[in-house]
């Protein structure tokens, strides 16, 4: 499209002249004679190029520029007569590109002309590169963003694992060490894990999914599911890997959550169909004596009413123990006086199953920092589990039970219950502590264990098993005298194990 | 002369109920804690019916009743099971009824009579 042009002339015949000579070199060229035309001119239309004959009218200095002002791209030629030059220079500076003598020589207008066209060529690009500039500007602050805020961990890693850019929550789990290895910083380890999706990435070019487990900088442990995707340079090859895992251990402890619940009915349905079908027996049996009026009878019956009841109550607290979180309520409690409390029940339970129970505590064991409830609750556990170990073994003749407390290194307490019953083959003793593990057939939940040896870890101890079949087995349980820092909580809902 | 119904189960209290019941009965009872012990009483009490747990320590049910059918003496004694264990009635289709517990005592009594019977 041909370059607007227009030519600012009080002298009608002399404007005319060089329209004609302008437009032979391709312009489009208007004329204004009169300061009307020219407002009319300047604020109907867009010029490329304004060339001005100062002089002939007072008026035109104070317009041209105001029009500069505002449409910075236009570009002004000045033409005055020799004597006017130097005044029209001093008033319009470098608001005109070029200032030519009247009368105009040709060669003169020629270069005046290509030197506005290139200058508004030029302009008009920067313009449009200013233009773009600023878009750029403006989609790298979304992008930026949008990689900050977005509710991932996002990571940039080089060939050798070492992470060039992270995200604002990345740096908030995992801390904001740009030059890193990913693997120490992700999982505290001191080499590469295994099967990295990263270096996957870097030999096929394609995305790589996994799950994976990953240490915060407090370390927090959480499951993250991790993509990988290629960043190429200009030549296509891959620079570097992006690496985004979202958080989905919330997910995962539901989904646990879900699966032991399945888990817990179909443990608790056959536990529960034996205990009714006993609790039926001792109705019945309770009946049958009165019928009979037989003394002997409702004695018993009524002692086997009364156990049924214990144990479902026993079933239904384990269940309600294993449902929900609590809060430990620790109290300095006298450790005889602990050790006694376990004693008692247990010594009545071995005497009804002619079990010989030894007991040996300790003196001046002074005091511990334990939830008495829980502590008693699972010491008591513990030693059922070694009765119980007794009453399925048929093939020793007398048997016994021990416990015995004592100091461990001024540390802490240190609880041995020992028995000589059925003892555990292998397999038993690794999942003993697993939830819904029972080797009592329907006399077992699965629980007792499991919630017991969350009891002494949350206290901060820790439980050894030695056990050989056919010989017995010894559990040492210690716990510190002192309740752990972060000993608050028991949440039977975790997984189990050990 | 009265029939000799052998209760096999690790829970006391069912073995003490069932044996109860049956006695009450008019039924010879004699009972076992596990399938070890259920075998040496079948071979030498000869029950006329046994009544069997699914799940117990050591042998389980299936398995006691696969070493009954293996001697000659004792593999036509009828086998009730008696089990709180979920599917219990696939685990052992040979047997004459499969009930599950907590049971009725009528229709437990009205089964054990039909095999006796048959």
């Amino acid at each position: 499209m041909a370059k607007q042009v227009l030519l600012i002339d009080t002298d009608d015949a002399h404007a005319r002249a060089l329209q004609m000579y302008i437009r032979r070199q391709q312009y489009e060229v208007f004329i204004a004679t009169s300061n009307e035309q020219i407002t009319v001119y300047l604020d109907n239309q867009t010029w490329d190029i304004i060339i001005a004959h100062t002089g002939t009218t007072s008026d035109t200095g104070p317009i041209l520029l105001k029009f500069k002002e505002t449409h910075p791209l236009v570009q002004i030629i000045i033409m005055a007569p020799k004597d006017e030059l130097d005044a029209a220079m001093v008033r319009f500076k470098i608001n005109a590109v070029q200032y030519l003598q009247v009368p105009v020589n040709s060669t003169a207008l020629d270069l005046a002309l290509e030197m506005a066209g290139q200058q508004a060529s030029l302009l008009t690009r920067v313009d449009r590169y200013a233009a773009r500039l600023e878009d750029l500007h403006l989609e790298r602050n979304t992008f930026n963003q949008l990689f900050e805020e977005v509710p991932c961990y996002i990571s940039v890693q080089d060939k050798n694992l070492r992470i060039t850019a992270s995200n604002r929550r990345f740096k908030k789990d995992f801390g904001s060490l740009i030059g890193g290895f990913c693997y120490e910083v992700y999982k505290h380890r001191t080499s590469p894990c295994r099967q990295c999706p990263v270096v996957a990435t870097f030999k096929d070019g394609r995305s790589h999914t996994t799950e994976e487990i990953v240490t915060s900088k407090h370390g927090k442990q959480y499951n993250v599911l991790t993509q990988t995707a290629p960043i190429r340079n200009y030549e296509g090859q891959i620079a570097q890997v992006i690496e985004m895992s979202t958080n989905i251990t919330q997910i995962r402890q539901l989904q646990d959550h879900l699966v032991s619940l399945g888990l817990m009915l179909g443990s608790m349905s056959h536990g529960v169909k034996g205990m009714l079908t006993a609790l039926d027996g001792g109705i019945y049996q309770l009946e049958a004596g009165l019928d009979q009026n037989d003394h002997k009878r409702v004695v018993m019956a009524t002692g086997q009413v009364k156990g049924m009841a214990d144990k479902i109550k026993k079933m239904v607290l384990e269940i309600l123990y294993y449902a929900k979180s609590r809060q430990l309520n620790y109290e300095t409690k006298d450790t005889e006086e602990l050790a006694r409390n376990v004693v008692k029940p247990i010594s009545a339970l071995t005497l009804k199953h002619n079990i010989i129970f030894s007991v040996s505590i300790a003196q001046n064991l002074g005091p511990v920092e334990v939830d008495s409830q829980w502590m008693e609750a699972a010491l008591v556990n513990f030693l059922e589990n070694a009765v119980d170990a007794c009453l399925f073994d048929r093939k020793t003749q007398t048997h016994r039970v021990g416990f015995s407390v004592e100091k461990f290194d001024d540390q802490g307490i240190c609880f041995t219950i020992t028995d000589n019953g059925i003892g555990m083959d292998a397999e038993t003793k690794n999942k003993m502590f697993t939830l819904f593990f029972t080797s009592k057939g329907s006399q077992g939940t699965g629980l007792g264990l499991f919630i017991a040896h969350r009891v002494i870890k949350y206290h901060g101890g820790r439980v050894a098993v030695e056990s050989e079949v056919g010989s017995g087995s010894r559990f040492i349980i210690h716990i510190p005298f002192k309740k752990p820092k972060n000993g608050s909580i028991i949440d039977g809902r975790q997984k189990g194990g050990h | 002369m009265k029939k000799k119904i052998l209760v096999i189960d690790d829970d006391l209290n069912v073995r003490d109920y069932l044996a109860a019941v049956f006695k009450d009965n008019g039924y010879e009872v004699c009972v076992a804690r596990e399938a070890e012990q259920g075998l040496a009483q079948a071979r030498a009490e000869h029950p006329d019916l046994i009544t069997l747990d699914i799940e117990m320590p050591g042998d389980w049910g299936p398995r006691f009743y696969r070493k009954l059918t293996q001697e000659k003496a004792l593999k036509n004694i009828p086998v009730i099971v008696i089990s709180g264990l979920a599917g219990h009635q696939y685990a052992l289709v040979k047997a004459v009824a499969s009930i599950s517990k907590p049971f009725d005592r009528e229709e437990l009594l009205s089964i054990v009579k039909d095999a006796l019977m048959n």
